[in-house]
């Protein structure tokens, strides 16, 4: 059955957006901000960067305005600090990716402006961006999201989140699907899907925590990931991703909204995330911490598996 | 006086990465101590568990390995203090990882081999070979490396139509 969502507190946040970009921009406290533009096609939204106050009414938010901000703040860390401090809007989510950021030292809570956006839920395709935000329409990652009102924030607009309804959780009833099944079965599943694969690694670029200047999966003394899109190395590849996302990823699911051939990357980082809520209890939040679970260790962790 | 070898159908590849100062000299132990234990395992020496990166295992099995053994010091007894502690969650996430993607995880063992448990390397051998020659072949990788790939279908009408036309 399709819900409504109700999105009507996003008119009132872009205002906010605006006056506090506004504000922020002419004081001088931040030399740019990262957020969102109307982009050319109606209803769609795009990522812009303003350093100007004159330039504030173009910011907006809608439920358009599905991509990670943050991914920005990564790629182009090296210049941040020459560039003073940035005012970022980032939504609960994409505060989750910077904070895990954060604990990784790849960007400094003090270099940044963090403009939280209480968010009702965005669009999951933005290829009709013009539809309206329903329970059909919302991404998956908002059906089970838990976090709309971002915390620690130095701005959220002051705006009450309207109760969102109960929806069905699309990634939870995928994965324990999958896991009745028996492994020739899964195994069957991925590598249909992994065969869809096109190596445009369009995955890896816009995902905030694929941060390395050399990727693996770049090198070829030793080649560990054939770089062809063929089975074997389209399956060792998002294995191998889904492994160095494990106990990181702050669960935006860009790379499943990015990847051409739609292929459920996400389930692979969901399955990840859970498996490492349940043995180190673990779960990416609003808190930095300075080791994930696989960068730290304790000496009574499970070891049943071993002999 | 050593006993008649037996003759198997099928003799199972199996790629032991073992840490260099515990299960290696153990694996030593046993090859000084003159026990026998199967041949089929191959020995990959690392400084230490902690340097076994997942994606050597999927790399093995990539090449033909038909189980997978990684074996290292016992907890509290890295020489580097935590290298096993790392790889012990490190590989627990790992194999729930491979388990979801359908590998079947008999064919993949743990274990920790101190340098005096030459007895308990012949077991964890023999058990791993004797469970995967059950098993037989390892064959998912093997077809995936041979397979080609297509993005798509490539053969819907619409374009065997344009194919006959040209």
């Amino acid at each position: 059955m399709t819900q409504p969502i109700d999105t009507s507190i996003y008119a009132a946040v872009t205002e906010a957006i605006r006056s506090e970009a506004k504000r922020i921009l002419s004081e001088g406290q931040v030399s740019a901000i990262v957020g969102y533009a109307v982009a050319r096609r109606k209803g769609s939204a795009q990522p812009i960067v303003i350093s100007d106050a004159a330039d504030v009414s173009k910011l907006i938010f809608t439920p358009a305005c599905v991509n990670n901000l943050s991914v920005y703040l990564t790629k182009a860390k090296k210049e941040i600090p020459k560039n003073g401090k940035i005012g970022i809007v980032v939504k609960g989510c994409d505060l989750k990716a910077l904070v895990g950021l954060m604990g990784e030292s790849q960007l400094k809570r003090e270099d940044l402006f963090l403009i939280g956006v209480p968010c009702a839920g965005v669009l999951g395709s933005v290829l009709q961006p013009d539809t309206e935000l329903t329970s059909d329409t919302i991404a998956s990652k908002c059906r089970e999201c838990g976090e709309r009102l971002p915390q620690g924030c130095d701005f959220v607009p002051s705006v009450t989140l309207p109760a969102t309804p109960e929806q069905e959780q699309i990634y939870a009833a995928e994965i324990a699907r999958l896991e009745a099944l028996t492994p020739a079965e899964r195994w069957a599943y991925w590598k249909e899907q992994f065969s869809k694969c096109i190596k445009c690694y369009a995955c890896r670029q816009v995902c905030p925590f694929c941060f390395c200047e050399q990727c693996l999966c770049d090198r070829n003394k030793p080649q560990m990931v054939e770089t062809t899109p063929r089975p074997a190395g389209n399956f060792a590849w998002h294995v191998i991703r889904a492994m160095h996302l494990a106990g990181r990823c702050a669960g935006c699911a860009e790379c499943e909204r990015v990847c051409p051939m739609d292929i459920p990357l996400n389930l692979l980082n969901r399955k990840m995330a859970k498996e490492l809520k349940e043995l180190y209890d673990y779960e990416a939040g609003f808190e930095v911490n300075d080791k994930g679970p696989l960068a730290s260790y304790d000496d009574k962790d499970d070891q049943s598996f071993i002999k | 006086m050593h006993p008649e070898k037996q003759k198997h159908a099928f003799e199972p590849k199996i790629i032991a990465f073992v840490c260099t100062w515990c299960t290696y000299a153990g694996a030593d132990l046993a090859g000084t101590s003159r026990m026998q234990y199967p041949s089929n395992v191959r020995v990959l020496k690392f400084p230490c568990t902690g340097r076994i990166d997942p994606v050597f295992i999927l790399k093995a099995f990539q090449q033909g390995a038909d189980g997978v053994l990684v074996s290292g010091c016992h907890p509290g007894d890295c020489h580097y203090i935590a290298g096993n502690f790392h790889a012990r969650r490190r590989f627990a996430a790992f194999r729930k990882l491979l388990e979801f993607v359908g590998v079947d995880l008999n064919r993949l063992q743990f274990s920790w081999v101190s340098a005096a448990e030459g007895g308990k390397w012949v077991e964890v051998v023999t058990d791993l070979t004797e469970k995967v020659r059950a098993m037989g072949l390892m064959t998912e990788f093997k077809e995936l490396a041979l397979e080609e790939q297509w993005s798509g279908t490539i053969d819907t009408p619409e374009l065997k139509e344009a194919y006959d036309q040209i």
